[in-house]
C-alpha cells in the first residue's frame, strides 16, 4: 500500500512540475518530427496531447508473473486517453515470432512499442529497424544490448544492483556481527545474479561476511527441484548458514523445510516477494526462531515505467525522471517497514502483493 | 533387424544369480558411497540423504517406466511432457483445495493413459520410429501443459505436500511409493504369465509372433504402463517441490534413459532389470549430491553426469571380448576378420 501512495505522490509531484516544464520536453536526436507537447486534463503528466497507437510486445507471456505484468502494462496505458488504440502480442518464447511481431506492428503503423526482449541481443536488429522507422521503441527489463538514442529510444532496465544493495544493508543491520551467506540465483552466468553479487560484496565487509558455496552464486536455474538439491547439499556441508539470499524467493518453498529435516532452524532469508512465500513465512516462523525475512518487490511494475516513457515520448508528455526501475523494499519481518510480511491465504500463491495491481484483480487474472 | 536375436538366453531354469547390471551398478554405488564418506562426508549426513532420497525415488519411478518401453526395443522421449503434465494437473486443477486432489489425480492418470495409447498406436500399430513418434507426443503433452496452466502450475495442495513430501518412520514417503512401484513392476514382469510374454516379445518379436503372441498389444502396453509410471513420478515431484514450474519434467529426459542403461537393460530390447534400474537411480542421485558436497563447479557437475551415462553405455554395448581379441591379436599371425557389429 505504501508503494501505491509513493507512486501516487510521485505522479502528483511530476504533474505539478510538468506545467512548468512542458514547454521544454527533451526529444532525443534521431526521433521523428517534433510532437506537440503539453498535458491532457485529468491524465498523468507523462500523457501528452498527441493521439497515438501503442503496442506491447512480450517475448514469453506464459507464466503468472508475465500475466500480471502484461495486465499492469495495459492498465498503465489506460491512464492516458491520448493512446487511442492498444495492441498486444506474445512471442511465446519464440525469437522468430517475437521479431516478426515487432515488424508486424511497425507495418501496421503503431506509434510506440514497448518490448520485453527476452531473447536479448537477438532482438536488437528488429528494435533498431523499428526505431529507424520512426516508431518510439522502448525495450524493458532484459538488456538487448545497443545504446539509448541509437538503437532504440531508451532501455528501461531493472536495477538489480539496487536489490543487492537493499539486501546487503539489511544483512549489515540485522546481523552486525557477520555471518555465512548462501546466495542462490538463476542459470550460471546470468547478469542479474552477477550484478546483485557485486553490489553485495561492495557493501559487506569480507572479514565478517563470508559467501559459502560457489561464487558469485550457486546456480539453480530458478528451478525448485534444483534449488532443493543445492540447498540440501549446502546445509549438510555448512554447519552454519546465517542468511540465504535468493533473487527468486518462491522457488525456495520446497527447499527451506530441508533445514527442519536436519534439525536446524530456517535462517534469515532476503529475497524477492511472492504471496506463497509470505504465507510460508507465517506458517513456519513459530517453529523456526532464526527465520526472519526481507523481500524486495519482484518488479511487475517495471513495465509501467516503460509504458510511461514510451507514451511520453510519442504523445509529447513529460518524460519520467529515470530510465532505471528500482524495485522498492517490500516486506521486512523485523522492522515491519515499509510492510510486515503479507500473506493472503485465500488468494493464489503465485500473485505478487508488491505489484501496484490489487491482489484480487491479480487473482481474477490467474483464474481465467 | 528382427531376424537378429537380441538376447542370448538358455533354456535352463533362470538362475538366482544377480544380473551383470545389478552387480555393476551395485559395485559402482558402493564405490561412490565409500568415496562420499572419504571425500565429502557431508553428503552422507542424515539431512543430505533425506534430501537426496525423494529425488532418487522420482528418478527410479521414471526410470522403471522407461525400462518397460526400452524392453520392447522402443524409447520414450515424451517423459518431460508426461511428468510436467501430471504436475500441472495435480497442482492447477485443485488450486489449493484438498478435496479436489483425488479427482485431479484420476484426471492425470486419464491423460497419461491417453498419451500412452497414442504413443502405442503410433509406434506399435503404425510402425513409426519411436524417437519421432514420442517426440511428437511430447510436444502435444506440453501443449496441454500450457493450455491448462498458462505456464504456471501454482502451489501444490497441502495434502499432496504432506503425502508426497513428508516423512514416515524417519524415511521420506516418496521412498515407500517408489518401493511399491518397483515391487509391482518386478512381480508383474518376472512372476506373471503376461510379464514373461512381455519379456519374450522384447527379446525376439519375430519368434514371439511365430509362437502366436500378440506382439503389437504388448508393445502398445509398454507405452501405456510407461506413462502411468511417469504420472506417478510427476505427482510425487509436485508434492516434493511444493511450488513446481510447468516445465519440471524437462530435467528427467536424459537421466530416465541413463538409469535404464546403467541398470543393464539393452537399448535393443529384451530382459529388463528393474532392481538394477532402481539402484542406478540412487547412484545418479547420490552422484549429484556428491558433486554438490565436494563443491565442484556447475559445469563440471554436468560433465560428470554425461560421463556416467557414456560409461554406462560403453560397459554394456561395447563387445569387450572383441576389443580384447583385437588388441591381443596384434601379436598373433591370424587376425580374425572383423564383422559388422549390430550396435
Amino acid at each position: 500500500m505504501m508503494i501505491r501512495k509513493r507512486i501516487l505522490s510521485l505522479t502528483v509531484a511530476l504533474g505539478l512540475s510538468a506545467v512548468a516544464l512542458s514547454a521544454c520536453s527533451s526529444g532525443a536526436p534521431g526521433a521523428d518530427a517534433p510532437v506537440p507537447t503539453g498535458t491532457v486534463a485529468g491524465a498523468p503528466s507523462w500523457c501528452g496531447p498527441k493521439q497515438i497507437t501503442l503496442g506491447l510486445l512480450d517475448g514469453f507471456g506464459g507464466n503468472s508473473w508475465r500475466l500480471i505484468t502484461t495486465a499492469a502494462g495495459a492498465d498503465e496505458v489506460k491512464k492516458c486517453p491520448s493512446v487511442t488504440k492498444y495492441e498486444y502480442a506474445d512471442g511465446q518464447g519464440d525469437t522468430q515470432k517475437s521479431i516478426s511481431d515487432i515488424q508486424g506492428m511497425v507495418a501496421k503503423g503503431v506509434n510506440a512499442l514497448v518490448v520485453f526482449p527476452d531473447a536479448g541481443e537477438a532482438m536488437l536488429p528488429a528494435l533498431r529497424s523499428a526505431y529507424q522507422a520512426g516508431v518510439v521503441t522502448v525495450p524493458y527489463r532484459v538488456n538487448p544490448g545497443g545504446k539509448d538514442g541509437v538503437d532504440y529510444d531508451a532501455w528501461i532496465g531493472a536495477d538489480f544492483s539496487q536489490d543487492g544493495t537493499n539486501w546487503a544493508n539489511w544483512i549489515e543491520k540485522n546481523l552486525p556481527d557477520g555471518g555465512n551467506i548462501l546466495f542462490m540465483s538463476g542459470p550460471k552466468g546470468n547478469s542479474q545474479g552477477e550484478d546483485e553479487y557485486n553490489a553485495m560484496t561492495g557493501i559487506l565487509d569480507p572479514a565478517k561476511y563470508k559467501f559459502v558455496g560457489e561464487t558469485p552464486f550457486e546456480p539453480t536455474n530458478w528451478d525448485p527441484a534444483l534449488s532443493q538439491q543445492v540447498l540440501t547439499a549446502a546445509i549438510a556441508k555448512n554447519p552454519k548458514i546465517d542468511v540465504i539470499v535468493s533473487d527468486f524467493g518462491p522457488s525456495l518453498l520446497g527447499a527451506l523445510p530441508e533445514f527442519q529435516k536436519s534439525g536446524r532452524s530456517i535462517p534469515a532469508l532476503v529475497t524477492s516477494d511472492g504471496n506463497s512465500l509470505g504465507c510460508f513465512y507465517e506458517q513456519n516462523k513459530a517453529a523456526n526462531p532464526d527465520f526472519k525475512m526481507m523481500t524486495v518487490a519482484t518488479g511487475n511494475d517495471n513495465v509501467r515505467l516503460a509504458v510511461q516513457y514510451a507514451v511520453a515520448k510519442a504523445t509529447g508528455g513529460q518524460l519520467p525522471s529515470t530510465t532505471k526501475f528500482e524495485a522498492p523494499i517490500f516486506e521486512d519481518s523485523v522492522s515491519s517497514t515499509p510492510n510486515p510480511v503479507e500473506c493472503k491465504s485465500d488468494l493464489p500463491g503465485d500473485i505478487f502483493l508488491s505489484a501496484e495491481m490489487p491482489a484480487a484483480d491479480q487473482a481474477a487474472l490467474l483464474k481465467k | 533387424m528382427y531376424a537378429m536375436e537380441r538376447q542370448v538366453s538358455g533354456l535352463k531354469r533362470p538362475s538366482r544369480r544377480a544380473s551383470k547390471g545389478l552387480i555393476t551398478v551395485g559395485v559402482a554405488l558402493v564405490i561412490l558411497l565409500v568415496a562420499s564418506g572419504l571425500l565429502a562426508p557431508s553428503s552422507l549426513s542424515q539431512g543430505a540423504v533425506l534430501g537426496m532420497l525423494p529425488f532418487a525415488s522420482v528418478l527410479a519411478v521414471v526410470g522403471l517406466g522407461q525400462m518397460l518401453v526400452v524392453q520392447q526395443g522402443g524409447i520414450d522421449l515424451s517423459v518431460p511432457g508426461a511428468v510436467s503434465l501430471a504436475i500441472v494437473i495435480v497442482s492447477r486443477i485443485p488450486n489449493g483445495d484438498n478435496a479436489l486432489l483425488v479427482p485431479a489425480i484420476l484426471l492425470a492418470f486419464g491423460f497419461a493413459a491417453a498419451a500412452g495409447l497414442l504413443n502405442g498406436f503410433l509406434v506399435g500399430r503404425l510402425g513409426l520410429n519411436a524417437i519421432i513418434a514420442t517426440l511428437g507426443t511430447n510436444a502435444l503433452l506440453f501443449a496441454a501443459v500450457l493450455g491448462i496452466s498458462g505456464g504456471s502450475p501454482t502451489t501444490t495442495t497441502r495434502l499432496l505436500q504432506s503425502v508426497a513430501g513428508g516423512l514416515s518412520f524417519g524415511v521420506p514417503n516418496s521412498v515407500f511409493f517408489a518401493a511399491a512401484v518397483a515391487v509391482v513392476v518386478i512381480l508383474l514382469v518376472k512372476k506373471t504369465v503376461a510379464g514373461r510374454r512381455f519379456e519374450a516379445i522384447g527379446a525376439n518379436p519375430v519368434a514371439a509372433r511365430a509362437t502366436g503372441l500378440r506382439v503389437r498389444v504388448h508393445q502398445m502396453a509398454a507405452y501405456v504402463w510407461g506413462q502411468m509410471l511417469y504420472c506417478i513420478a510427476g505427482i510425487l515431484l509436485a508434492g516434493i517441490t511444493a511450488q513446481p514450474t510447468a516445465f519440471q519434467g524437462n530435467t528427467y529426459l536424459i537421466p530416465a534413459v541413463a538409469v535404464v542403461v546403467l541398470g543393464g537393460t539393452s537399448l535393443l530390447g529384451g530382459r529388463g532389470f528393474p532392481l538394477a534400474t532402481v539402484v542406478a537411480a540412487v547412484f545418479l542421485s547420490q552422484l549429484d549430491q556428491f558433486n554438490l558436497a565436494v563443491g565442484v563447479p556447475y559445469a563440471v557437475r554436468t560433465l560428470v553426469q554425461a560421463a556416467a551415462l557414456a560409461v554406462g553405455v560403453a560397459l554394456y554395448t561395447i563387445d569387450w571380448s572383441r576389443v580384447r581379441a583385437r588388441f591381443g591379436s596384434s601379436t598373433r599371425s591370424t587376425k580374425p576378420k572383423p564383422t559388422p557389429s549390430p550396435a
